[in-house]
């Protein structure tokens, strides 16, 4: 049963609290609502900045389509790992940082720090959608090493860090190691 | 002379730098910055002045390479400070021409006695204004202009002493290459600034080689020049071979 995951997702993140790193498992028929959930139902309500690492979609189609949903995106920022590398759109945008390649990974965590700076260290939900699409260009063994110091850094600040992964693409030593690095897992998808 | 200073170190305000080096640079100390182009070299220098105008310590930059405006240009406007501090007293900026001139040395820079001249104007402009924190940018057309090893050897000894002696903490930046390797003998620190090609992406990193009496990082770490200002992450080894 996977009734409004967007407000499912938004009450287990409540229950958990900040510095613990959320493992989000979603499918693709529920993916919009669940991101829908973690920026409106979640971050959006308790006023806290939303820094968004997209590594499947441009950013620029998820603004769009958060703008759709009639999501105030106000207080989010996106970190865009995969335009550069389509050749994408990457005109310099007040709310979007552009990351050359998804295996920069260094980079990713340097753009967070920046944009956690940048908001004056104020508590923000920091989402890294998804884990899944990383793995397509990189060795899951840097991913890991990337994920814990990411994530560490970030529980140490009282963020919500939230990692996503897609059910359907998702590799059994990618999902074993997501398991491994974060705190809790979460899943939004029906069994089969 | 004994130091006066309170602390033993020098905090550069660069948060991750100062994490890697235990708190900061050795006090009175002088370290050395180098590497390749478009490192980050002088954007680091910069930086330790106005972090060191933030807490009130005022920075004397002398400057080689370029006019000032140009390298200012070159760098990210730094966001964490509403104030220019370059525009005001906290910062003094001087080229090499001026001071070279000041010290009436425009000819004879490569005699023994002008490079004592020398130091002796910096000395002075140090203890005439209270100067805290020296940024020497960068080493490299000093080496062309005086033709020595060895008395570049000897100025950069002078430097190192006249620092010590006056409770002021240094940078010296320099391009790396053979004439690096003197002023890696006469640094307190070294930290090295390179670009890291993994599979085609080219990182920009930072490493601490030698920090006498700091027990500091001596891992390579990733970093970005932002208007925030320098930010570290530890560079990841998951992918070396």
């Amino acid at each position: 049963m996977v009734e409004d995951p967007g407000l499912r997702i938004c009450e287990r993140l409540e229950e958990l609290g900040p510095s613990v790193s959320v493992a989000m498992e979603i499918s693709f028929d529920s993916y919009f609502d669940a991101v829908r959930g973690l920026v409106d139902n979640f971050s959006n309500s308790k006023g806290l900045h939303c820094i968004y690492i997209t590594s499947s979609i441009p950013a620029t189609t998820l603004l769009g389509a958060l703008e759709t949903l009639e999501v105030d995106t106000e207080k989010v920022h996106f970190i865009d790992c995969l335009s550069h590398m389509l050749m994408g759109n990457i005109d310099p945008n007040e709310r979007m940082i552009f990351v050359e390649s998804p295996t920069m990974l260094e980079n990713i965590a340097l753009k967070v720090e920046y944009l956690m700076r940048k908001n004056g260290g104020e508590p923000a939900t920091v989402i890294l959608d998804s884990i899944d699409s990383l793995a397509i260009q990189n060795d899951p063994k840097i991913l890991s090493e990337f994920l814990q110091i990411l994530l560490g850094g970030l529980k140490a600040r009282e963020t919500y860090p939230v990692v996503i992964s897609m059910v359907e693409q998702s590799r059994p030593e990618i999902r074993e190691m997501v398991h491994l690095v974060c705190d809790e897992v979460a899943s939004y998808f029906e069994e089969e | 002379m004994a130091r006066d200073s309170e602390s033993e170190r020098c905090r550069t305000g660069i948060e991750g730098l100062d994490r890697i080096l235990g708190g900061g640079l050795p006090r009175s100390s002088i370290t050395l910055v180098t590497g390749d182009c478009g490192t980050g070299k002088s954007s680091l220098a910069l930086e330790f002045l106005v972090r060191g105008a933030m807490f009130g310590e005022k920075g004397l930059l002398v400057n080689t390479v370029e006019p000032f405006g140009k390298l200012i240009s070159s760098i990210p406007r730094f966001e964490f400070s509403d104030k220019d501090y370059f525009e005001g007293e906290e910062i003094m900026t001087l080229e090499l021409p001026d001071l070279l001139e000041s010290a009436g040395l425009m000819e004879q820079v490569k005699e023994e006695k002008a490079i004592l001249d020398l130091c002796a104007r910096l000395q002075e402009t140090i203890l005439e204004n209270g100067i805290r924190r020296l940024v020497l940018d960068s080493l490299t057309p000093l080496h062309f202009e005086i033709g020595s090893e060895r008395l570049v050897h000897h100025l950069l000894r002078r430097i190192s002493q006249i620092l010590y002696e006056n409770d002021c903490t240094g940078i010296l930046v320099s391009d790396s290459g053979p004439f690096s390797e003197i002023e890696k003998i006469v640094a307190d620190g070294v930290l090295v600034m390179s670009n890291y090609d993994r599979g085609g992406d080219l990182l920009r990193t930072m490493q601490v080689i030698k920090m006498k009496g700091a027990d500091h990082s001596r891992s390579r770490y990733a970093i970005d020049l932002t208007t925030m200002g320098m930010l570290t992450t530890p560079l990841l080894k998951g992918g070396m071979h």
